[in-house]
């Protein structure tokens, strides 16, 4: 299995006092789903957030795909970036858009300045915009507003926009968070189901054990900042779960 | 007092205060600082009651002047009511392609550099504590009477309450849109015309609104200090003691900012079902 993303001794100080993350070395393959699995505030926002740099982490590397991510120039950033597809809580669509304008928002990176400016985007690249809009079963929505849409139907449009990256990654950050139950199965499911038919390596985020438990093929646990836990589901007994969420027990099952 | 009565059950003891003590504490250093500085602005000023009183006696003889009315200069005062409005349009227009980028430059969410955004703010603050009259001045000093000075005084102003307002409409958006598009690879450029300029774009063009009614209430003061327009023409007026003339201008100014505040409130209703 090829090696898509390496961390090694990665660390983010904020303020020069608090520790967000602390010594983490992580390696990622090709076609792996992993959850990353930590109470609120134990770091887990900061190390996605670190890897496609939306935070300058503080030292250690991140290499992706064979470049340092943390030495790239602007440029060199914007191509990096393009390749990671990025999933968020609060879905993060620009509400007085079309649906499928915000899904083609994912070929933004591979755009120039002005290029993107103009929305000159490709029939191609439209086409595949509103197929995959139609994978996820919003073929009805294609030309609505993205404001109009429920919680769940705006996470499947940011999961379109981060499939257009054609992302070798992606980093979900508490995808189904702000979901209800049935909304976030739904998501949940497109989320895995795309990125293993696609071999795409999946970062997510959650805070719910069962449902990283159901879906990952790997499973790390972090807590106030390291690294406690690194394996696959099966080894993740209770007793290790309620070390990782010492405290903050709760967490563990609840459903924003 | 009602509440006294209540809570005494027997025993008479001292009364039950209500109030919020602190807030009560605030109000009264309020009342006294008002009072202070009513007192000290009084002896300041050293208002002379006669002076008041010999104003008043005249003031019917003025008010009963100014119902006549002169049609004799009719087409000058329009043509300066449109200068008027046209120099007001024109230094909004300019001012909003200025501060359209420097408000993204000062906005803490979408600013490439802390520092210019911060430096940028103070020289907004300090253009901002000079008063309208005075860029006019200063721009009729350097390029001469006439519209083109008024639009450059006013321009300045205009600029920076522009970029202030704008800045602080860009701030409420947050940073979530924005990390997205930066997610994507997106640049500075795509962050701003594709992530926030659609959301917050029928909010600019309403604070443009806002701005174009002061300025056109600006501009008809500032003919008076040489920008021309309708405001140069009253001035003269009031100081040849014509106010048959003067009558006919104030009418027209009048209706010109009555008809102009109809129509902006008629499209900021537009903006605000379109916005919904």
């Amino acid at each position: 299995m090829s090696t898509i993303l390496k961390i090694i001794n990665l660390t983010k100080r904020y303020n020069d006092e608090t520790l967000a993350l602390e010594g983490i070395n992580l390696e990622v393959s090709r076609g792996e789903f992993i959850s990353v699995i930590g109470p609120s505030g134990a770091g887990k926002s900061t190390l996605l957030r670190c890897i496609n740099r939306l935070i300058e982490p503080t030292s250690g590397e991140v290499i992706f795909l064979g470049q340092h991510v943390e030495k790239a120039n602007k440029a060199e950033l914007r191509k990096i970036r393009a390749q990671i597809g990025m999933i968020f809580q609060h879905y993060n669509l620009v509400p007085r858009l079309s649906v499928l304008e915000n899904v083609l928002h994912g070929r933004l990176g591979y755009m120039s300045s002005i290029k993107g400016l103009f929305s000159l985007y490709s029939e191609e690249e439209k086409e595949e915009a509103i197929e995959w809009l139609r994978k996820v079963g919003l073929e009805k929505e294609i030309f609505k507003r993205a404001d109009e849409l429920s919680g769940g139907q705006k996470q499947r449009v940011g999961i379109c926009r981060a499939m257009m990256q054609k992302p070798k990654l992606i980093l979900a950050d508490e995808p189904i968070a702000s979901l209800d139950p049935k909304s976030a199965e739904v998501v949940m499911e497109t989320i895995y189901h795309n990125c293993i038919e696609l071999g795409i390596a999946c970062l997510v985020n959650l805070h719910q054990v069962e449902i990283a438990k159901k879906y990952s093929t790997r499973i790390i646990g972090i807590k106030s900042g390291k690294l406690v836990f690194d394996d696959t589901p099966d080894k993740l007994t209770d007793e290790m779960s309620r070390f990782i969420y010492e405290g903050k027990e709760s967490e563990m099952y609840q459903h924003q | 007092m009602a509440v006294s009565q209540h809570s005494v059950k027997g025993s008479r003891r001292e009364k039950i205060s209500i109030g919020h003590k602190r807030t009560q504490r605030q109000q009264r250093i309020f009342f006294f600082s008002v009072l202070i500085l009513f007192i000290f602005s009084i002896v300041m000023i050293d208002i002379d009651g006669s002076a008041i009183a010999k104003g008043m006696e005249r003031l019917p003889v003025i008010l009963a002047s100014l119902t006549q009315i002169s049609f004799e200069h009719f087409l000058e005062m329009l043509a300066g009511m449109v200068t008027t409005v046209v120099i007001a349009f024109l230094a909004v227009l300019f001012s909003f392609v200025i501060s359209f980028f420097l408000a993204f430059l000062v906005a803490n969410n979408t600013t490439p550099n802390r520092y210019l955004g911060l430096g940028l703010r103070y020289a907004v603050m300090i253009i901002r504590s000079v008063p309208t009259p005075i860029w006019v001045l200063i721009a009729v000093a350097s390029i001469g009477f006439g519209p083109m000075a008024g639009i450059i005084g006013l321009m300045f102003p205009t600029s920076s309450f522009l970029i202030k307002a704008f800045s602080a409409q860009i701030e409420e958006e947050g940073t979530e849109v924005i990390e997205a598009i930066r997610s994507v690879g997106g640049t500075w450029i795509h962050v701003v015309f594709k992530g926030l300029l659609p959301t917050i774009l029928t909010g600019m063009i309403a604070t443009l609104g806002v701005r174009f009614e002061i300025d056109v209430h600006e501009s008809v003061v500032l003919g008076m200090v040489g920008a021309g327009g309708i405001g140069y023409l009253l001035q003269s007026y009031i100081q040849y003691y014509d106010f048959a003339n003067l009558t006919l201008g104030i009418l027209i100014v009048f209706v010109t900012m009555f008809l102009l505040e109809l129509s902006l409130n008629r499209i900021r209703a537009l903006l605000r079902t379109q916005s919904s």
